[in-house]
């Protein structure tokens, strides 16, 4: 059964280009555009992993984060920072990877890929 | 050293028996017995000490005389027959120190001599003196030329911050008040400031520099670099301390241009990482779309990669044209709408920080000229200094902001904040607009408020604030409905308002 990746960002090009990358390698991706939405689709889908942009309209990423590790249900799923915000890294510690965009997606693949298995 | 002595006396025995009396007391002597040879001795040098008959020719009377007005140091001792001795006090009088009496008595002679060699190391005493007190009133014009003239506003301060002597530059500027308060002079405060390098000085007696944003009597700010040196009296006990500042606001105005150029690149790297993520996912879908030969996936693309091509290109040229000037792109909007995204923007950070929002929009204001991106930032900003004012009031009310939108008697549109936070001082509502003041320490940056009030102030507007340390503050922000006259090609900051994504 393939691995279920929620990718969380307000930018509908780099959600479409993270949907398709994740499911030519054979990753199954769903996207929302924003923290409500991602939670809703994080309960509904219970997904794998998640990418999370921080900065976005209304509430913004670490809000997310925040809310999933409240639930004991999703607080176990991983989580990848994707942001061009500087200094990102800092904003959700627990996250498993950091990138900044332009990120290199070989990086990217590989990390989703030693994280899932 | 010998006193040199002129013996004048008619008498060629009577003087050469003198001459060896004195010369046995350690003085030079020259002796002469008539005027002609006194006239010439006298004519070429005056001698400390003349001891004379002035009766031996006429014209020696005025020659003594005359020597007494050319030298008042020259002390003479007359001498003479009893019944001439009182014509000589009668021509002489003060002139000379002594009168005696032939045939001299020798203990009258030596105390007549050391009469006059007291007199005269006094008076050499009193002229080296006088001398002294030349060269100091010189050297204390010279200082206080240097304390006048100095281009720096220099004051000096008691232990209670009070000022008791200030240069020229420092009066033009901040008014003659001696004895005021500094803080109040300087700062418009009524209280000693936070941080004051003049108490560190009285404290640990080293100098002490900050930066400090000050007042002037006309009302202008100026930033300023300050330095502090300890003035100490004659037992090493500090006593005062002078405060040297340099006016540094071309220099901050200067830095305001870079900062702001930094800014504003600072808060595009971020639109741009987005832009090229974009477009890194567009060559992706270009490359895996001709891999698979999927024409739907190469078709969206290219066009995402036009699209991210043009939005690079447009950013760039904005970037050029906002580091020179930038005109304000006035737009049509309805001031309810304009209200309605301010609150909107502002809502989230107020309820995370338990601040009560009480919002009064009536629909019925109609439609303002207005540049929508700048002026929502900067109502946003004034909400957002009024949430800071909020939370960092430490009293446990409830904090509400009240915003209200409505018209005034001058058909303007009036946005009225008011919150019941922690109020301002008297210096931070003075500077609140100015470059790099802020009142929130190292969480502010001084840039906020004074963008803000720019974005107000080129549109036509006016912000009048009203506050009381510990009850609140209110603004209202006042701007016409039409775009104004003035505003074409005004420089304007360049420092973009946040974006999201």
């Amino acid at each position: 059964m393939k691995k279920k990746i929620l990718v969380i960002d307000d930018d509908l090009n780099i959600r479409d280009y993270l949907v398709s990358l994740f499911n030519d390698n054979g990753y199954e991706a769903y996207i929302a555009g924003d923290v409500k939405e991602g939670i809703k689709e994080a309960n509904k889908i219970k997904p794998d992993l998640i990418t999370l942009d921080i900065e976005m309209p209304g509430e913004w990423g670490p809000r997310f984060y925040r809310q999933l590790s409240q639930d004991p249900k999703l607080k176990n799923i991983p989580v990848i920072v994707i942001s061009g915000l500087s200094g990102h890294q800092y904003a959700v510690v627990k996250a498993v990877a950091s990138l900044t965009k332009p990120f290199d997606r070989n990086e990217l693949l590989k990390i989703v890929k030693e994280t899932l298995n | 050293m010998a006193k040199q002595l002129y013996l004048i006396d008619g008498d060629e025995n009577h003087a050469e028996a003198l001459k060896t009396y004195i010369g046995r007391r350690q003085y030079d002597v020259i002796c002469v017995s008539t005027f002609d040879s006194a006239k010439r001795l006298l004519d070429k040098n005056f001698p400390d000490i003349i001891l004379a008959d002035p009766f031996i020719s006429e014209e020696m009377v005025s020659c003594l005389e005359s020597v007494k007005k050319n030298d008042p140091r020259v002390q003479i001792i007359i001498f003479s027959q009893k019944d001439k001795l009182d014509t000589a006090m009668d021509i002489f009088g003060s002139s000379a120190i002594h009168y005696l009496e032939l045939p001299l008595n020798s203990k009258a002679l030596d105390l007549a001599l050391t009469a006059a060699c007291i007199i005269i190391s006094m008076n050499k005493k009193v002229s080296q003196y006088s001398q002294k007190l030349v060269d100091f009133q010189n050297e204390q014009n010279l200082l206080n030329q240097l304390f006048e003239e100095v281009p720096c506003y220099i004051s000096v301060q008691d232990r209670n911050l009070r000022i008791t002597a200030a240069n020229k530059k420092f009066k033009y500027h901040f008014g003659n008040q001696i004895g005021g308060y500094c803080f109040e002079i300087y700062k418009h405060r009524t209280s000693q400031c936070h941080e004051c390098p003049v108490v560190a000085t009285f404290q640990d007696g080293k100098s002490h520099s900050t930066e400090e944003i000050v007042t002037s009597k006309f009302g202008k700010q100026y930033n300023v670099l300050t330095r502090t040196a300890p003035i100490r009296n004659e037992k090493g006990e500090i006593t005062q301390v002078m405060e040297m500042s340099t006016n540094i606001t071309q220099i901050r105005q200067l830095q305001d241009h870079l900062v702001s150029l930094g800014l504003m690149l600072g808060s595009m790297s971020h639109g741009v990482k987005g832009m090229l993520t974009a477009l890194d996912g567009g060559i992706y879908q270009l490359e895996t779309g001709l891999a698979k030969k999927d024409d739907d996936r190469v078709f969206k693309a290219s066009e995402q990669i036009k699209t991210m091509a043009d939005k690079i290109k447009n950013m760039v040229l904005e970037i050029l044209y906002y580091a020179k000037s930038r005109e304000l792109q006035y737009e049509e909007m309805t001031v309810a709408a304009l209200a309605r995204n301010v609150v909107s923007n502002v809502k989230p950070m107020a309820e995370k920080h338990g601040v009560n929002l009480d919002i009064a929009i009536p629909e019925t204001l109609g439609n303002i000229d207005v540049d929508p991106k700048w002026m929502e930032a900067s109502l946003v900003n004034f909400l957002e200094n009024a949430v800071d004012a909020c939370v960092s009031d430490r009293d446990n009310k409830d904090h509400c902001i009240k915003f209200q939108v409505s018209k005034n008697s001058k058909n303007q549109i009036c946005f009225t904040i008011s919150d019941n936070g922690i109020g301002m001082d008297t210096e931070t509502k003075n500077k609140m607009f100015t470059l790099f003041f802020t009142s929130k320490g190292s969480q502010g940056t001084g840039l906020g408020l004074f963008i803000a009030h720019r974005v107000i102030k080129y549109h036509g507007g006016i912000v009048d604030v009203e506050s009381e340390q510990g009850k609140g503050s209110q603004f209202c922000i006042c701007l016409p409905f039409q775009k104004p006259d003035s505003t074409k090609n005004v420089e304007f900051p360049v420092v973009f308002p946040r974006v999201n994504g």
